[in-house]
């Protein structure tokens, strides 16, 4: 936890004058142009899925992170996606009501259950908190196999209304303009007062309460917007994928989401959206490999955990550091 | 009344390996303060290892048995120095890293073995019958061995000179490094250690029950149970938290559905998580 912190305190301000600023803006709306036009480029139906599926999982690994940034490390954050999933697509199914309605409940009701979740569990620190979250979400599932009658318990859930019908290239715009707006809504709260309060809770939540901060309601509000976030994602991903399993939402999948937001290092905004896409990609690349395939994975994973012992965005820094060395100038 | 004893035996079997799984995990928690995820693949490997030396090579399973607990210790000894003593005291590559071994580990047993389930020949055949009930004799040595490793571990600790120098690094690493304790050696021993108990429980459970590369993860989440519920530094409470959940295991699904078990299992851990974050017996950590 010490070392999530002190990345943290590296964290550089958002404001720079001049060429960076330039700079940046450039990027900004290169990626833009280039993400509005991938769908020219992808052909495939299968290609077009692992798209989707990247869209998804960088709106959950950011929203994990926003929890992260008080100092919580949630190790029970796929059951939230579940919960959104599971709300959405049970209400959807049995009232009949239409899966543009269901999807904002399902955020809702996965906020709802992680602001229930944590009034008792914000004053939990550190591994206990881990811990806690970890069990909540085995748990969850536990309750998804007691509720058998609305949720189809081990076997899932089937014949989900579908958003869109037909093509996937609709899917991919809408969950584009999902994912854009979550994550410029969690940089806002990043950068705001309520962010760098985070950040300080993070770091001294000795420090953070002697100047008046009431650590528990921070946390909790982290909670609640990261819970909202990625049940939103989940919602999205049930009437993506029409069908339901409860094994999408184990504790394995809570792991690779940490992973999503570790790979990169969790002082970078962009760091789950590139740990998203490159670790959700890999198997897909890998699945010629067949049962194999896992040891690439893996393979990817020690060598970012060895030879970037700061992440990619360490790495990055160090790089932008060097080229400044050798230029003799900053971008 | 019949039934009533058979449940007791089953939960004293279940409940003898979850502790031995438990203490090996507790033990890499306490005295090198990590969270060694893996520990739930490698007490497959171990099972494995004493079904493939036993079945593929004829060996006595009793000799494969140590052997299979030998290996994996070392193992553990690779374990701690290349995969866990770089990222010391740094939680979250430690969660990276032991997804690493689960991946290498579950692969390779996927690979090798298949995803069929395999057993272990009996270590005692046999069925005993007293009063009305019978249990298998691998029930028994189960609960034997467990037994006997729980007291052989503990007098360990207690009574030799790096037992005890174990006990100060996890009461106080840097009090412990002042007085001329190797934390390094100390961190290699509890790792041998809680690899080679996961590997005896491995491959006792493949006796009683079957084996398949993906059973770590359910031992996994019983170990974390145990330990969170006995407390992050207490060894002995463990055994008492083992009770306590095998007992939950073996008389629920008697009286309600599996599901409803697992539900009330967790929530009791939650609850006490809630009430007293320190668990049982533990410390403030």
């Amino acid at each position: 936890m010490s070392k999530a912190n002190s990345e943290m305190r590296v964290i550089r301000g958002s404001h720079q004058p001049g060429r960076g600023r330039f700079f940046r803006w450039t990027l900004s709306v290169a990626a833009a142009v280039l993400l509005l036009l991938l769908p020219i480029f992808v052909t495939s139906p299968y290609r077009a899925h692992i798209l989707v599926m990247i869209l998804v999982y960088v709106i959950a690994a950011s929203s994990l992170r926003t929890i992260g940034l008080s100092g919580q490390m949630s190790l029970g954050h796929a059951a939230f996606m579940g919960i959104g999933a599971y709300t959405s697509a049970v209400i959807a199914k049995n009232l009949g009501w239409s899966p543009w309605i269901c999807i904002p409940l399902g955020g809702i009701s996965a906020m709802l259950v992680g602001i229930g979740v944590g009034i008792p569990f914000a004053r939990l620190r550190a591994i206990y908190f881990s811990m806690v979250s970890l069990f909540f979400g085995i748990g969850m599932l536990a309750v998804n196999s007691v509720c058998e009658r609305w949720t189809g318990g081990y076997s899932g859930l089937v014949r989900i209304p579908a958003l869109f019908v037909g093509s996937r290239i609709l899917y991919y715009y809408f969950f584009l303009f999902v994912a854009s707006a979550s994550l410029s809504v969690l940089y806002r709260f990043e950068v705001s007062r309520i962010g760098i309060t985070w950040k300080a809770i993070a770091q001294s939540h000795v420090v953070a309460s002697s100047v008046g901060v009431s650590e528990t309601r921070f946390r909790i509000l982290a909670l609640a917007i990261g819970c909202f976030f990625v049940g939103i994602a989940g919602a999205g991903y049930a009437h993506y994928r029409v069908v339901l399993s409860p094994d999408t939402f184990n504790l394995l999948a809570s792991i690779y989401l940490l992973m999503y937001v570790l790979v990169v290092g969790i002082g970078s905004f962009v760091g789950p959206i590139i740990g998203a896409a490159v670790l959700t990609v890999i198997p897909e690349i890998s699945t010629p490999l067949k049962q194999y395939s896992p040891y690439v994975f893996a393979g990817v994973l020690a060598v970012v955990l060895f030879l970037m012992p700061t992440g990619i965005a360490g790495m990055a820094g160090q790089m932008r550091l060097w080229f400044a060395r050798r230029s003799g100038g900053g971008w | 009344m019949e039934m009533a004893a058979q449940m007791t035996i089953n939960a004293l079997s279940l409940s003898a390996l979850y502790v031995l799984v438990a203490l090996g995990f507790a033990l890499l928690l306490n005295v090198m303060n990590t969270l060694n995820f893996a520990h739930g693949a490698i007490y497959m490997v171990g099972g494995y290892i004493c079904c493939e030396l036993s079945d593929a090579l004829g060996l006595n399973q009793w000799v494969s048995l140590a052997a299979s607990a030998l290996g994996v210790g070392l193992f553990g000894l690779f374990l701690e120095k290349y995969c866990f003593r770089p990222f010391y005291g740094d939680i979250s590559r430690i969660v990276v890293m032991s997804v690493i071994i689960i991946l290498v580990l579950e692969t390779t047993a996927n690979v090798t073995m298949g995803t069929d389930e395999k057993r272990i020949p009996s270590f005692v055949e046999g069925i005993i019958r007293a009063g009305g009930m019978s249990v298998t004799a691998d029930r028994m040595v189960t609960i034997l061995v467990s037994t006997l490793l729980v007291i052989g571990l503990s007098w360990f600790i207690r009574r030799s000179r790096l037992g005890q120098q174990m006990m100060a690094v996890a009461q106080e690493p840097k009090g412990a490094t002042l007085q001329g304790i190797s934390t390094n050696r100390v961190s290699a021993f509890a790792c041998v250690l809680g690899c080679g108990l996961a590997a005896v429980a491995g491959s006792l459970m493949g006796a009683i029950l079957v084996l398949s590369p993906f059973m770590g993860d359910y031992m996994l989440v019983k170990a974390i149970q145990l330990v969170i519920l006995s407390g992050i530094g207490s060894l002995a409470g463990i055994l008492v938290s083992g009770l306590i959940i095998g007992a939950l295991d073996a008389v629920l699904p008697v009286v309600t559905s599996g599901a409803v078990t697992q539900t009330v299992g967790i929530g009791v851990i939650i609850l006490l998580l809630l009430l007293r974050p320190r668990g049982l017996f533990g410390r403030e950590v």
